[in-house]
């Protein structure tokens, strides 16, 4: 800080005043300073004011002038600082906002169980009722109603569970094996509902499949029934086509591939456009630009015969996909095993 | 399948390259497994469909290639063979075997020239000698199987089809020996078993170095038979999957023929009979009507009748004008009459036409359109939202959502058993999957185990499932909680978990549900005594919850000392307990209420809901709400006695209450406590 020097003139005394007023963080700060500017003794303007009251006329016509607009200045930037710091500062109550709140509890849903929502969601918007059914199933309803008889090739496939004994629950044939799909839950919607049918059987199913990065003895399957009159596979693809933009994005287009199931024909699995290259070819897809998503056909006449419905009269559709498969794809997750740990390292990664 | 290209080529005219090949057949129905360069040639794997046999072999394939490409397809005829003797065969089980080919030749056994051993093992097939390669090339170019006996080694020189007798046993060319049963088909000579049919030769008549003469065989077996036999032995072979899935019943005379051309072409050996073939009873071909409408009611695309013929004729179908419809006889609207080759066992109805058909005009033209809607689309199933409802208030406890696999462990079921037996599986994949879940509580405890293993210090978890029991499949929710019962908050107050903080969750569920609770001291294997609760509705048990017993959660690896606290729920028999009828509004009350604090010193034996059911059952009808609001021993308390202070609140809809009727209502409490269960006020 300089000494006071009216000396070296106002204006110069003015460029001091800013350069102090620029370093003034507090109100103690400010108050000194304005003591030392405009106080009433020992001032720089006190001291201007009294070289004013001695000076040679020559003196008072160079600075008299620049002496008041010195003051004023200064009184006008105290004045403002004054209300800056006082608007900054906090009241005597104030709390530390910077650290942590309470948070009040939640859990977090599993993946799975979110992607089960969605599917529900898109088809429930598509006009389809929901259904969940029995996971402990009997031959019939989850074989041979679905044109698989016990020396069909086809049940080579799906590597069945078996019961060690046979639970009689109800009046039906003894329950023998655990579902390996849920189609088996759309035998039992038909055979006590007279078509038109429009719905999707949500739950999971087991396989005799070892764990591994994409197999897990228990997933979950979402499958589709459409029964009705010139029900078309042009409408399964529009159908599953919808769903894939739901699901996946609007955009993501898919293909039809034939393919054979014993229960729908024709039969094709289906793709989705890989959607991390759109289609481009990547790693993920084995520069195909495809990614297998689902199984699915126009419901076979046999399966229609076995329910009772007369296959010259309503065709339908149906499709099977893994959920598992869909949040691997959707997250990018690479390993199936990780939603079956219910590691909440990785459940948190998923909101509400 | 591994085709070669240049095999290929033989038949059908496809200069493309083969990723081009690949990537139609892919979206006609042949999807494109592999593609690898072998010399200058390539080698496709086409994943073949299970009920598709006839694509197992070069001809398959490449028809399929040829109709996709519109090309011809040129199968070259092999010549017609005669001359002198021939082995005597006889089928004396023809509803095994209805068709039986064998023919004499005499070989000289060694290698097979290059080029046919360059094809085989570019295939996948080992070459042995010549005669062996000859049966796998024509394997691998028309999909039949077949074999070669040393002629020298069959007893009388005969060949009998049969069935095995009782104790008849056959070593195998794996040198094993295999125990028949009369289930079975064997190819025997006078004497005994030379070979299994359709599955494998047997080590006695193996072709050898030595053999001069050999019988050929080429034959139909029924499916059903050597699926059975093949599964019965364990033994599954190239031939065996072949003949599972149903062979030509045409191919053997075709496959005979060519085996013996080639004999001659490689200078193998040169037939030397004609070639017995033993077929009783012909199948004539099967014929369909495709009916024209059907083809755009199933498919949703039109397909012009040009291509309908030509995609079927391509395949091998013959077409005619159905004759007999409904438009007079000939009439394009009509359709068509097909008839099926003999190679396609696949087809047997008209949508399996309708297929053929579409997958070759291209699933690719299809419009996307959706079904219409006929009626308003039927409700879902209530235990979604029952579900959602229970799954969204745990969430908001702070529970995070675990889904486990329904099979676990039978040790770690055993505590949860309840006297049922465990609904165990028949071929668990391990001993960890091995009985169904009779609760959640299993899998929720290894789930937190598994967190506690990996440095998590506090679990919410909850999972809604199903539970077996051999009685029926339940819909239950099960919740397990350790830890810090507070959030670990920098300003303090923490507080481990206990049971009141559990026990305020299932209170919760039965808020969100309408449904009231009553909680009982429990009893049960996997829960602490004295922390633990039965929780009823309406009389009979729904669940349990408290603290899990340390010598459950030992069992399960979670560290000594954790006090991880659990509850399970019967979901199914909690929302039967809920009110059926729709929920009615009631009015908010329109006079004011009156709150009165009580304390009272009781004996510590007494639980507070039954102080609780005194003070209701002597309250008059205004008293609208009793809680307990402190409980206290200690300092200024009598040993064997606790203080238990109630805030009661009177309410009646029809009046404001006076201070006078409160004050009588609370004397007669206060008279009743100390009556009947002796308790002074404070
Ligand atoms: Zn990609």
């Amino acid at each position: 800080m300089s000494p006071i020097d009216t000396s070296i003139g106002p204006d110069r005394a003015r460029e001091l005043f800013r350069a102090e007023l620029a370093d003034v963080r507090t109100d103690a700060e400010l108050q000194a300073l304005r003591m030392r500017w405009v106080g009433r003794k020992g001032s720089w303007v006190a001291a201007f004011m009294e070289a004013l009251a001695t000076a040679t006329p020559e003196q008072k016509k160079a600075f008299g002038r620049g002496a008041n607009e010195l003051k004023n200045e200064v009184e006008a930037a105290i004045t403002e600082r004054e209300a800056a710091l006082a608007a900054t500062r906090q009241p005597a109550n104030a709390v530390d906002i910077t650290l942590p709140g309470r948070r009040p509890a939640f859990g977090h849903r599993h993946p799975l169980s979110l992607i089960r929502d969605e599917v529900g969601a898109i088809f429930t918007r598509l006009g389809y009722q929901v259904l969940e059914g029995p996971e402990i199933e009997d031959d019939y309803h989850n074989f041979e109603a679905l044109n698989m008889p016990e020396e069909h090739p086809a049940r080579d496939m799906q590597d069945t569970l078996y019961l060690a004994e046979p639970l009689r629950i109800g009046a039906g044939q003894p329950l023998t094996l655990l579902r390996t799909h849920t189609s088996a839950m759309q035998i039992r919607h038909m055979e006590q509902h007279a078509p038109p049918v429009r719905l999707v059987a949500i739950g999971p199913v087991y396989r005799k499949d070892n764990l591994d990065l994409t197999h897990t003895p228990m997933f979950h399957q979402v499958e589709g029934l459409v029964v009705g009159k010139g029900v078309t596979l042009a409408d399964l693809k529009g159908t599953l086509a919808a769903m894939a933009e739901a699901l996946f994005g609007t955009g993501i287009g898919i293909r039809f591939r034939p393919s054979f199931f014993p229960y729908t024909e024709p039969s094709a699995e289906v793709d989705i456009q890989c959607i991390k290259c759109k289609g481009s070819g990547c790693s993920m897809c084995k520069r195909t630009g495809w990614i297998e998503i689902l199984g699915s056909g126009m419901v076979h006449p046999a399966v229609f015969e076995a329910v009772g419905y007369d296959p010259n009269e309503v065709t339908g559709f149906a499709f099977g996909m893994g959920v598992e498969r869909v949040a691997l794809l959707k997250w990018g997750a690479e390993d199936i095993r990780l939603f079956y740990e219910n590691d909440l390292r990785f459940l948190e990664q998923f909101g509400l | 399948m591994k085709v070669l290209l240049s095999w290929i080529r033989e038949f059908v005219d496809v200069p493309e390259p083969a990723e081009d090949i690949g990537k139609l057949l892919s979206v006609r129905g042949l999807a494109l497994e592999g593609l690898e360069s072998h010399g200058d040639d390539v080698v496709m794997d086409f994943d073949v469909t299970a009920n598709r046999p006839d694509c197992l072999s070069m001809i398959g394939i490449a028809r399929e290639i040829a109709t996709a490409y519109n090309r011809p397809l040129t199968v070259p005829a092999a010549p017609p063979l005669t001359i002198g003797a021939s082995v005597a065969v006889t089928i004396e089980a023809p509803e095994l075997c209805p068709r039986y080919a064998g023919a004499v030749a005499d070989v000289t056994v060694g290698p097979s020239p290059q080029w046919l051993q360059d094809r085989l093992t570019a295939c996948g097939i080992r070459s042995i000698s010549n005669v062996v390669d000859i049966t796998n090339y024509v394997l691998l170019e028309l999909g039949q199987p077949m074999h070669a006996f040393d002629l020298a080694k069959l007893g009388g020189g005969a060949i009998v089809v049969r069935r095995a007798k009782s104790g008849e046993s056959i070593t195998t060319l794996d040198g094993k020996v295999r125990s028949l049963t009369p289930e079975m088909l064997v190819i025997a000579d006078a004497s005994r078993a030379q070979a299994i049919g359709g599955v494998m030769g047997g080590a006695d008549s193996e072709v050898s170095a030595v053999t001069k003469r050999i019988v050929f065989e080429a034959a139909y077996f029924k499916p059903s038979s050597v699926r059975a036999t093949s599964k019965a032995l364990g033994l599954k072979t190239d031939a065996s999957t072949r003949f599972e899935r149903g062979m030509d019943v045409t191919a053997p005379a075709r496959a005979m023929a060519r085996a013996c051309q080639l004999l001659e072409q490689i200078g193998a050996g040169k037939a030397s009979g004609t070639i017995q073939d033993v077929y009783p009873a012909p199948q004539p071909a099967a014929s369909l009507v495709l009916e024209r409408a059907r083809l755009p009611g199933l498919l949703g695309m039109d397909v012009p009748d040009a291509n309908v013929e030509r995609i079927l004729r391509s395949l091998g179908f013959t077409v005619a004008p159905h004759t007999g419809g409904p438009y007079g006889d000939g009439h394009p609207s009509d359709g068509w009459t097909v008839t099926t080759p003999s190679w396609r066992v696949d087809i047997k109805r008209q949508v399996d036409l309708i297929e053929e058909v579409g997958r070759h005009h291209g699933f690719e033209h299809l419009p996307s359109t959706f079904p219409g809607v006929q009626q308003a689309p039927a409700s879902s199933d209530p235990r979604i939202v029952r579900d959602r409802r229970v799954r969204n208030a745990l969430l908001g406890m702070g529970f995070s959502e675990a889904i486990t696999f329904a099979f676990v462990e039978a040790i770690a079921a055993e505590p949860f058993l309840a006297g049922d037996s465990p609904v165990a599986l028949a071929n668990p994949l391990s001993e960890k999957f091995a009985v169904m879940r009779p609760s959640l509580l299993p899998g929720l405890i290894d789930a937190v185990s598994h967190n506690r293993r990996h440095g998590r210090r506090d679990v919410q978890l909850f999972e809604i499932g199903t539970r077996f029991s051999p009685r029926a499949e339940t819909r239950g929710v099960g919740f397990a909680w350790t830890g810090l019962a507070t959030a670990d908050h920098w300003s303090g107050a923490r507080r481990e978990v206990d049971f009141f903080d559990l026990k305020g969750v299932v209170e919760q569920l039965a808020a969100v549900s309408l449904v009231t609770l009553t909680f009982v001291a429990a009893d049960v294997p996997y829960l602490v005594k004295g922390r633990s609760a039965a929780i009823a509705v309406n009389g009979s048990t729904i669940g349990v919850c408290g603290l899990l017993d340390s010598g459950v959660g030992d069992r399960r690896d979670l560290p000594s000392g954790d006090a991880v606290y659990v509850g399970e729920l019967n979901l199914d028999a909690l929302t039967a307990a809920a009110p059926a009828e729709t929920l009615r509004a009631t009015p908010l009350p329109r006079y004011p209420w009156v709150v009165r604090d009580l304390s009272m010193l009781v004996d510590d034996t007494l639980s507070a809901g039954t102080v609780r059911g005194t003070i209701r059952s002597a309250a008059p009808v205004t008293l609208s709400e009793v809680r307990e609001f402190d409980r206290y021993q200690g300092t200024g308390i009598p040993d064997g006695k606790i203080s238990l202070s109630f805030r009661l609140t009177f309410q009646s809809p029809e009046r404001t209450l006076t201070d006078e009727e409160v004050q009588a209502g609370m004397q007669h409490i206060i008279d009743a406590l100390t009556r009947d269960l002796a308790a002074t006020q404070r």
